[in-house]
């Protein structure tokens, strides 16, 4: 446990020392910056009968966020440790490989948080101009917030995956944003496909109709349950990949 | 400290480490030699662990290094080649993070640091960022990341590669200081570095141990005895007289203004020199030179190495 603290606290210490760290922050505070003027702007327009909460965790801009800062931010995880050849100190500690491999992706995740950190001011924002009579519902935030934790969750586990398995940063942001981006457009199937075990199967793999639900208040245990395996198969294979060095 | 029997690596194509089986006893310095490919750094890596071997049994500190390698890996400071290091962190920062890696307690941890960075000439450098660090410097920093946690073995891959000469000694200096409470397998193909670091040598080719000795019995064995003489005399008597005597097998004459220069070779395994000092004195002719050609871990080694398989290229494993 304190090996995986030890490291953890080194691999979020080394985003904010690389300047990746600033200008992923910065895109992202734009694009979500202007999701959230957008929803402000739908509630100015009066009241509504809809969600409205989807304009900040379910529209394309969310998406495009997620799967544009997720490779990045995973993309250097084992990848540059490979090429520096840092990789060789840090497996010759002793340190299990699935220790590095949960600190690495503790990192990461904590990163991800931190992107988020600022947009709860979103919220102060809205219940301090909340109008008189109609209060914001608290729930879909927060479903949204858990869901936009839990699709990213996986999509780092994904990019932590494709890390391990290059030297090449470029190459392992690639393979984790195609990951995501079969991940994205697969869960539009449900829309596409109207019966059949097709729409059933997409239905319970998709990350859009999970987020749809999430930004209505909705908690599907389905979703949950599929996200976390997912996140747990991906972080099993990276071990492995590790292990495989040592395999004949 | 360390023991391998019968170690083979393959990889993919070629075979690295073929066969090799060596002890290192506590408390030694031995020098890891062999030109490039020729296995080292496999074979390093095998003992730190970082790759499994095909076949073979290796232990470190009494620990299998694929059973249990952990424990295995407790016991040594690994010094890679080109000494890797995370180049956006401060010198503190990164030994305080690796004695934490390899199990120190905090306040222990920073004892050690403060007490490694003397003993590397790191002080007064802790607030620099590695990556400004000169190649020296790095040097210390990845040697003195390899001592933090106090290991009994260390495994340096090629520590003075990249030093200038005064850095070169300095490390070496350190080295053998270090041999006191530590045992050393370092690698190199700096033969020099071996003759005057080294106990024992290890001389690995093509992925198979070639010889294995102390550094003087190697010199001594492979040496061809070799006098150079510098006489006043006539040479044709000089070179009849000489060649009469038991110990000498050839003699080459070259005259020097009034002198004459003789290099005079005996046979292996003997030593001419009583033999030739007292014809010398008896034949009482005016000596200026007296001169013993040692052979040099230099010759021992190209002996050892020229020839022999093509040269596999140099293994670069994928992770």
């Amino acid at each position: 446990m304190k090996r995986i603290w030890t490291m953890w606290s080194r691999e979020l210490a080394a985003y904010f020392f690389s300047p990746m760290a600033y200008v992923v922050m910065i895109f992202f505070l734009v694009v979500m910056g202007f999701s959230f003027w957008l929803l402000a702007t739908v509630l100015s327009q009066g009241v509504r009968g809809g969600p409205v909460m989807n304009e900040l965790f379910a529209s394309i801009f969310f998406w495009l966020t997620i799967l544009i800062t997720i490779p990045v931010i995973t993309m250097r995880l084992f990848a540059e440790e490979k090429r520096a050849g840092t990789l060789e100190t840090l497996l010759t500690a002793p340190v299990r490989d699935s220790e590095v491999v949960l600190a690495k992706y503790l990192g990461a995740l904590s990163f991800y948080v931190v992107l988020w950190l600022p947009t709860v001011t979103y919220i102060a924002v809205m219940k301090l101009f909340e109008p008189p009579g109609t209060p914001i519902d608290l729930g879909p935030m927060v479903s949204g917030y858990a869901g936009a934790l839990l699709v990213g969750a996986l999509y780092l586990s994904a990019g932590l995956f494709t890390s391990s398995l290059t030297g090449n940063q470029i190459v392992a942001a690639i393979g984790c944003f195609a990951i995501c981006c079969v991940s994205f457009l697969g869960g539009f199937l449900p829309y596409l496909v109207h019966s059949g075990p097709v729409r059933e199967v997409a239905t319970y793999l998709s990350s859009v109709m999970y987020m749809m639900d999430a930004s209505r208040g909705v908690v599907d245990t389905r979703g949950i349950v599929f996200h976390l395996s997912g996140i747990v198969l991906m972080l099993f294979l990276t071990v492995k990949v590790l292990e495989s060095r040592r395999v004949v | 400290m360390i023991k391998v029997e019968n170690l083979a690596k393959a990889f993919p194509g070629t075979l690295a480490v073929d066969d090799v089986s060596f002890e290192v006893r506590a408390g030694e310095i031995v020098g890891f030699l062999g030109p490039n490919g020729a296995g080292k750094t496999t074979t390093m890596r095998i003992l730190c662990g970082y790759l499994a071997p095909t076949s073979g049994l290796v232990e470190v500190a009494g620990h299998d290094v694929l059973r249990d390698s952990r424990s295995a890996r407790r016991n040594i400071g690994y010094l890679p080649e080109n000494c890797p290091l995370y180049p956006e962190m401060r010198v503190d920062d990164y030994l305080f993070f690796r004695g934490r890696l390899k199990g120190l307690s905090g306040r222990h941890c920073r004892q050690r640091l403060s007490d490694v960075k003397e003993l590397c000439g790191l002080q007064g450098m802790g607030h620099r960022i590695i990556g400004n660090l000169s190649k020296g410097y790095r040097q210390r920093v990845g040697l003195a990341d390899a001592l933090i946690a106090d290991p009994p073995l260390l495994i340096l891959d090629e520590p003075t590669i990249g030093l200038d000469p005064n850095q070169i000694r300095e490390v070496r200096a350190l080295i053998r200081g270090l041999a006191q409470q530590h045992t050393v397998l370092l690698s190199t193909h700096i033969l020099p570095e071996v003759e005057v670091t080294c106990q024992r040598v290890l001389i690995i080719h093509c992925g198979r141990i070639v010889a294995a000795d102390t550094t003087r019995s190697l010199i001594e064995r492979v040496s061809f005895p070799r006098m150079l003489v510098e006489v006043q005399a006539d040479a044709g008597e000089l070179k009849d007289r000489l060649l009469g005597l038991s110990a000498v097998k050839g003699v080459e004459i070259e005259p020097v203004g009034h002198w004459l220069r003789v290099r005079i070779e005996g046979h292996g395994g003997m030593d001419m020199r009583p033999e030739l000092w007292r014809f010398l004195r008896e034949a009482g002719w005016e000596v200026r030179e007296f001169y013993s050609e040692k052979s040099t871990l230099e010759e021992v080694f190209s002996s050892l190495t020229e020839g022999g398989k093509a040269e596999p290229a140099a293994v670069e494993t994928a992770i």
